[in-house]
C-alpha cells in the first residue's frame, strides 16, 4: 500500500526517462572527450525507440491495470534493457552518418553538443515533474495545503 | 552519476597535454643542438590518444573517456634548405653533407593543432558543465 506511493502513477515513468537520460548523458560525454581519438566511431542510442518503448509500456500497464496505476514493466530493445537490479543498460547501436575523417573519426561536435543540451533538458523537465509530485505527497502527508 | 566527471576529466588531461607537447615543439622549433652540444636536431612529439581511461576512479569510468597511449617522436628527416659547408650547425656526413640542419617542426601545423586542442578542451569543459547542471536538478529532489 505505501510502496504503490512511489511505485505507480508517474513515478515509474519520469524515473525510467531520467535514468535513460543519465545514461546517455554518459554515451554524449565519452564522444566529446574522443572527439580527437583516432578510430574512434561516435556512440548513441536511438531517443525515438526508447520513447516509443516507454509508451509501450504505458499502454501495457493500463491494460493490465485498466488505469495508470500499477509498476511498469519496460520491455527490452536491441539498445535499451534492464539489468537483474532495474538499473538500464544501454548498448549503443545507433552511429551518426556523418562522413569520416582521415582519422577514421566520425566526430560531429556541433550535433554532439545540440544532443547534450537536449538531454540534459529532458533529464531536468523529468527531475522537475518528480519533484512536483513528491512536493504534493509531502503536502498530502502534512495535511497542509 | 560522478563517474560522469572522470569522462570529462580524462578529455581535459588527455586534451592539455597534447597542448603540452605542442607547446614543447614550438619552443624547440630551432633547437639543434642537443644537451651534450651536439648536433642533433630537435624531432617534434606527437601525443596519440586511445580510448579508454586506465586512471579513472570507477569501472564505468575505466570503459569510458580518452587517455594518451603514447607520445612519439616524429623522426622524418625534412629537407634541408640553406647551403653553407662553413655553419658550425652543417652536416659533417650523410646525404645532407654541408647543408644547415633543421627541426621537424612547422609552426603552422603546430599552431593548427594548438586550437584544436583548445576547442576540444572547451568541449570538455562545456560538457563538465551540464554534467554538474543534472547533478544540482538531480540532487534538488532530495531537498
Amino acid at each position: 500500500m505505501i510502496g504503490d506511493l512511489t511505485s505507480s502513477g508517474p513515478v515509474p515513468t519520469l524515473q525510467a526517462a531520467m535514468n535513460f537520460a543519465g545514461r546517455r548523458h554518459q554515451l554524449l560525454l565519452n564522444n566529446i572527450a574522443n572527439i580527437s581519438t583516432p578510430n574512434y566511431v561516435q556512440q548513441d542510442v536511438s531517443t525515438r525507440d526508447f520513447q516509443s518503448q516507454l509508451a509501450e509500456a504505458v499502454a501495457e500497464r493500463r491494460g493490465r491495470n485498466g488505469s495508470a496505476a500499477g509498476e511498469l514493466h519496460l520491455r527490452a530493445n536491441r539498445e535499451v534493457s534492464q539489468d537483474a537490479t532495474g538499473r538500464l543498460v544501454l548498448t549503443p547501436m545507433t552511429t551518426s552518418d556523418n562522413i569520416m575523417f582521415h582519422d577514421r573519426n566520425n566526430r560531429d561536435l556541433e550535433s554532439q553538443m545540440q544532443s547534450l543540451v537536449e538531454n540534459g533538458m529532458v533529464f531536468r523537465m523529468a527531475g522537475d515533474f518528480l519533484k512536483a509530485r513528491f512536493d504534493l505527497l509531502r503536502s498530502a502527508i502534512s495535511e497542509r495545503a | 552519476m560522478y563517474g560522469m566527471l572522470d569522462i570529462s576529466a580524462s578529455g581535459m588531461i588527455a586534451q592539455r597535454t597534447r597542448m603540452d607537447t605542442i607547446t614543447a615543439n614550438i619552443a624547440n622549433q630551432n633547437v639543434l643542438l642537443d644537451a651534450n652540444d651536439q648536433l642533433n636536431p630537435y624531432r617534434r612529439r606527437a601525443a596519440l590518444f586511445a580510448v579508454g581511461n586506465p586512471n579513472a576512479t570507477s569501472a564505468q569510468g575505466r570503459k569510458f573517456g580518452v587517455h594518451i597511449s603514447k607520445i612519439d617522436v616524429d623522426q622524418s628527416q625534412p629537407q634541408p634548405r640553406v647551403y653553407n659547408p662553413d655553419s658550425p650547425v652543417a652536416f659533417k656526413t650523410g646525404p645532407f653533407k654541408g647543408y644547415v640542419a633543421e627541426t621537424n617542426v612547422n609552426s603552422v601545423v603546430e599552431n593548427v593543432n594548438a586550437l584544436d586542442a583548445m576547442r576540444a578542451y572547451e568541449a570538455n569543459v562545456m560538457a563538465a558543465e551540464a554534467t554538474k547542471q543534472m547533478m544540482t536538478s538531480a540532487l534538488r529532489l532530495i531537498a
